[in-house]
């Protein structure tokens, strides 16, 4: 098991601390929206600020959904990102397979080629990316989302699953196929479900890659009921007015996804970042 | 494969050629999917910004019509103040969001390496900065550093250390310390993860060795830990630094909060702007391509690091 750090008393202090820092520091601006939600207007506009709400009050909550669809823009995210991860899986699974797994002799460059398409800065792309989804008349549809989101998360997918299927042993796959088993059954019923880890892991990186993305959900859908949740949140915001506790509401919303994946998957997210140094 | 192969040493030749011929036919299908993919929605989009860089292309201006004028946007470009502002805000904001990154997440790390009973809870900290939006974050932080009731004021009022709220939004110096923090704050967790990563590749037996030879825990950590780390700390480095030359999404809601704020401009609003606001497709392709640059030779440095690596 673990380690026994054999810390001295300062040490240790200095250890909890720094434990007491990094939880603070992680939770607070949430904690902080949260709190800012269950506050009115009025209580806001203090100062020296009142830590907790005296009342706490969840109209806002009720207000985000009477002033904005903002349970449409939630179904959008919800589609838009469910759906980009299947396709990105299913086109990432095959392809990280061939490259861990079979004799190309092109393996290197087009490794390469996976990395410099994960570092394309999407502005660049935007204006070009634009006209494609307009000429194919996809603006303001899924497709128009779910294609760049599955793309551009593709090339992280195919390089953790490559790290993934890369550790399982050649032998197991080996033993399958002198036992009969084609090259495909072999990768069917061997690799792919010693590797479920690695692709829930991917899966998980493509969903809230999708999930957080901005610019080209506020550029190509722009019909209100075609709005996902990242662009909803800044909806709420007039020229000069900010309503503080209405726009925490709806960010506190807008990443509970996120926020429960966290919790519930914090290893899974653990292990596949640091596989193999994988993007952002 | 190679095991294989070693292992049917008396397989006759052209069997094994054979297979060797079956896999690169599998191998094309199973990536076909992916190329597709991939030059369909990214290389297709990219190449035809190279070639929209040598058009002018003005929505606001339609009767110009799309006339070919080469490099003349790329002359524009190295003249334009606007752009060179924007250039040197982003590595401006670059140098100092990737130092601060790494700051704060090496000691991150380090603490969500050591066990203890809050681990889980260290490791949720640890990842939600990281997976929650960028424009989430920037719409939070903007809250956080409101001129008037924001929390970071009500803090630095109640210690003593100022006298009255900062207008740190709208006041050029601190809308920049604002954003740092709000960007090391966004990307630690990316850098702690990565080096987490070397921490738990390094084996035990050698920092215990450190340990019995009389090595205080910062020496070890100096002598040892760190040059086993290289490796790591390049690739959150190079990472970490392609994102920062790419930011867009927190100096664009910052932007919206303070709005004449030039100098939170970053080479990605600029490209933003010009395309989205001013519809000048053609000079926002020129300054794509420019982003291009800055990224490949970024890229350039990790392929060749990694190839070395593994060579």
């Amino acid at each position: 098991m673990e380690q026994a750090p054999r810390l001295n008393l300062s040490e240790r202090v200095i250890r909890a601390l720094g434990l007491a820092l990094l939880v603070f520091g992680g939770f607070f601006p949430l904690v902080w929206m949260l709190l800012t939600s269950l506050k009115t207007e009025g209580e806001l506009q203090q100062f020296p600020v009142q830590y907790l709400p005296s009342q706490p009050d969840v109209a806002n909550y009720a207000r985000v959904f009477s002033e904005q669809p903002f349970g449409t823009f939630f179904m959008n995210s919800l589609i838009v990102s469910v759906l980009s991860t299947l396709l990105c899986v299913a086109v990432a699974v095959p392809a990280a397979y061939a490259l861990a797994r079979l004799e190309i002799r092109a393996r290197g460059l087009l490794l390469t080629l996976v990395v410099a398409f994960s570092m394309l800065p999407v502005v660049s792309l935007l204006v070009p990316l634009f006209r494609l989804m307009r000429s194919a008349q996809l603006l303001n549809s899924y497709p128009a989302l779910i294609l760049p989101y599955a793309a551009l998360s593709l090339p992280v997918a195919i390089l953790t699953l490559v790290a993934f299927f890369s550790a399982i042993p050649r032998d197991l796959e080996s033993a399958a196929m002198v036992d009969g088993s084609t090259r495909v059954g072999a990768m069917t019923r061997i690799v792919l479900p010693l590797s479920l880890p690695g692709v829930v892991t991917a899966a998980l990186l493509v969903f809230v890659n999708s999930w957080n993305e901005f610019l080209l959900a506020l550029s190509f859908n722009t019909r209100l009921n075609m709005r996902t949740v990242s662009v909803g949140v800044t909806l709420y915001q007039g020229e000069f007015a900010f309503p503080w506790p209405l726009i925490s509401a709806a960010v506190v919303i807008a990443v509970v996804p996120i926020v429960v994946l966290i919790a519930v998957f914090q290893k899974r997210f653990v292990a596949g970042l640091t596989a193999g140094g994988v993007k952002a | 494969m190679r095991t294989e192969a070693g292992n049917v040493r008396t397989a006759p030749a052209p069997r094994a050629r054979r297979r060797r011929g079956g896999d690169g036919l599998l191998a094309a299908l199973l990536l076909a999917p992916a190329v597709l993919l991939l030059c369909g929605v990214l290389l297709f989009p990219m190449l035809t910004t190279f070639r929209d860089s040598l058009f002018v292309n003005k929505l606001t201006e339609p009767w110009a019509g799309t006339p070919f004028v080469g490099l003349a946007q790329y002359a524009q470009m190295v003249g334009d103040p606007r752009f060179l502002t924007a250039l040197r805000n982003t590595l401006f904001f670059g140098v100092l969001t990737v130092g601060g990154s790494f700051l704060v997440g090496i000691p991150m790390a380090l603490l969500a390496h050591t066990p203890s009973r809050v681990r889980g809870l260290a490791r949720v900290a640890l990842l939600l900065p990281w997976a929650m939006p960028p424009v989430i974050t920037g719409l939070i932080f903007a809250w956080l550093f409101n001129g008037q009731y924001g929390v970071v004021n009500d803090v630095l009022v109640r210690a003593g250390i100022v006298g009255e709220p900062l207008r740190w939004l709208s006041t050029p110096g601190l809308a920049v310390v604002a954003m740092v923090v709000t960007i090391v704050w966004k990307t630690s967790s990316f850098v702690a993860l990565i080096v987490l990563g070397g921490l738990q590749g390094i084996p035990r037996e050698l920092t215990e060795a450190a340990d019995v030879d009389g090595a205080t825990r910062v020496q070890t950590f100096w002598r040892v830990i760190l040059p086993l780390l290289a490796p790591s700390l390049a690739v959150a480095f190079i990472f970490r630094a392609i994102s920062a030359v790419q930011v867009f999404d927190i100096p664009y809601t910052f932007i919206q909060q303070a709005p004449a704020q030039g100098l939170l401009e970053t080479l990605g609003v600029y490209i933003y702007r010009t395309s989205i606001e001013f519809l000048d497709f053609g000079y926002a392709a020129t300054l794509s391509v420019a982003l291009f640059a800055v990224s490949l030779a970024v890229t350039l440095v990790y392929v060749r690091f990694v190839r070395g690596g593994e060579g």
